[in-house]
């Protein structure tokens, strides 16, 4: 009877506005924080739902974000469109690889990361994996500090669009890219939210349950 | 002591007093904030569960009433000029917006106006009335929806990631033409570091302490809530 208390068990919500701890009916399905009143619910509704469609949105609008180009320098009536990674390599090149290495971190590794991040996390509350729940909650943590630093890129070029408008000198030109890649940053964060981490405990509470019951069944 | 010894003799009963959940794991604890000047840890999955500040209410009013000061300069002066041959352009913060804008871009820009205009200038408004507004007891109904609107901001104020969007975008074109910093940047990272204070210094449980003085909002920690459907008949009417 050692194991740690969970407030759903106990008949307990916490209410994810202010973090108020209320004491709710048996059989509640939602109700009002006395304290804020937000709307609460035991979990997050339709969090695990929420998070695959978001997830699948942000992964499908990923390929056109990568293959469109986000931006395009003219200079001296020349140039052509480039892409996030072609961005990054005109960096590499021009000799500023340490700025090419924090573009390359900021707008191509964090999102695959976060979105690989995000299917593990459903996976492992999907299939009720048998996995270390600390290691789970240190991917949610990673995955929700990050998500922020995509939009870096954007800023960019909106940076870029108003400074070198120049006519036929030096102009640059925004791309269709870059309206799909602010929407994966967007999509993603969201994701991020509708993901209730408590899902995580939830699992591994139940898979515990169930190998001590199965071993105590064993033994007789 | 006593109620650990408690808890131990008889964990089925009911005298152990909950006063928190944590919120990324579930679970139970007997103690609900952190001395001042401390934190509160979850014991299982680490997460922060309150962090007291010293005097955190005064604090982050004084912040945000530098943040909303420094706002003015950083809008209206220009961030960094570009020129090329005899031509020059200036970035202000709002000129980059407007000509993604004008491009077309309307998506785009207004997820750029959103997160480094509108969420970082609602941040400081918000947080300032929440400090002035929770002295009056009068106050604490509008003050606690103010709450609930800064904790779904929070995160969509991105000045920081702006600001290395600003120094990529300054190596970036410095082979093109010449680029030079204005005093509008220094005005902005003095904002950005003014409002990654603001976010720290901020404690909510304190403000939600002061306004437990109204007869409406509950002080204890742990409370029944009203029946759904008379609360959620105020709720539409209100």
């Amino acid at each position: 009877m050692n194991r740690p208390a969970r407030a759903l068990s106990h008949g307990f919500w916490t209410c994810l506005g202010c973090r108020q701890l209320v004491r709710v009916k048996p059989a509640t399905h939602t109700c009002f924080c006395p304290r804020c009143g937000a709307r609460m619910h035991g979990r997050v509704e339709a969090s695990l739902m929420l998070t695959w469609a978001l997830t699948i949105t942000g992964a499908l609008l990923l390929i056109p974000a990568n293959v469109l180009p986000v931006m395009t320098v003219i200079y001296l009536g020349a140039g052509d469109p480039s892409t996030i990674i072609g961005g990054v390599f005109e960096l590499y090149h021009a000799g500023f690889w340490g700025i090419a290495l924090i573009v390359f971190i900021a707008s191509i590794a964090v999102p695959v990361m976060k979105l690989v991040g995000l299917v593990i996390l459903c996976l492992v509350v999907q299939l009720r994996l048998n996995v270390s729940p600390r290691q789970s909650m240190r991917i949610y943590r990673v995955v929700s500090a990050i998500g922020r630093w995509s939009l870096l890129d954007l800023f960019m070029i909106s940076i870029l669009v108003a400074l070198v408008d120049m006519g036929a000198i030096a102009e640059v030109a925004a791309g269709p890219g870059s309206t799909a890649f602010a929407t994966v940053v967007i999509v993603t964060m969201f994701a991020v939210r509708a993901f209730d981490p408590r899902l995580v405990w939830d699992v591994y509470e139940s898979n515990k349950a169930e190998s001590s019951a199965h071993s105590t069944s064993s033994d007789h | 002591m006593e109620q650990s010894f408690q808890y131990q003799e008889q964990p089925e009963s009911r005298e152990v007093v909950w006063k928190r959940a944590c919120h990324q794991c579930d679970l139970l604890l007997t103690r609900s904030h952190a001395p001042v000047g401390q934190r509160l840890q979850c014991p299982c999955c680490g997460a922060v569960l309150h962090r007291n500040m010293y005097r955190s209410v005064a604090h982050t009013a004084a912040l945000s009433l530098t943040g909303l000061l420094l706002f003015i300069p950083t809008a209206t002066l220009p961030l960094i000029e570009f020129s090329l041959f005899s031509f020059g352009a200036e970035n202000t913060l709002m000129n980059g917006v407007m000509a993604l804008f004008a491009a077309g871009y309307i998506w785009l820009a207004s997820i750029v106006l959103f997160c480094s205009v509108l969420a970082p200038l609602a941040k400081f408004l918000l947080l300032g009335f929440i400090c002035w507004g929770s002295a009056w007891v009068s106050m604490a109904k509008p003050v606690a929806k103010a709450l609930r609107w800064y904790h779904h901001l929070q995160e969509w104020g991105m000045l920081d990631v702006y600001m290395l969007g600003i120094l990529v975008a300054l190596v970036k074109m410095s082979d093109l033409g010449k680029m030079t910093i204005e005093p509008g940047l220094y005005c902005f990272a003095a904002m950005m570091v003014i409002s990654s204070a603001t976010t720290v210094s901020f404690d909510a449980e304190t403000v939600w302490a002061r306004l437990a003085r109204h007869a409406e909002i509950p002080r204890k920690p742990v409370v029944e809530p009203e029946d759904d459907p008379e609360r959620s008949s105020g709720e539409g009417a209100a």
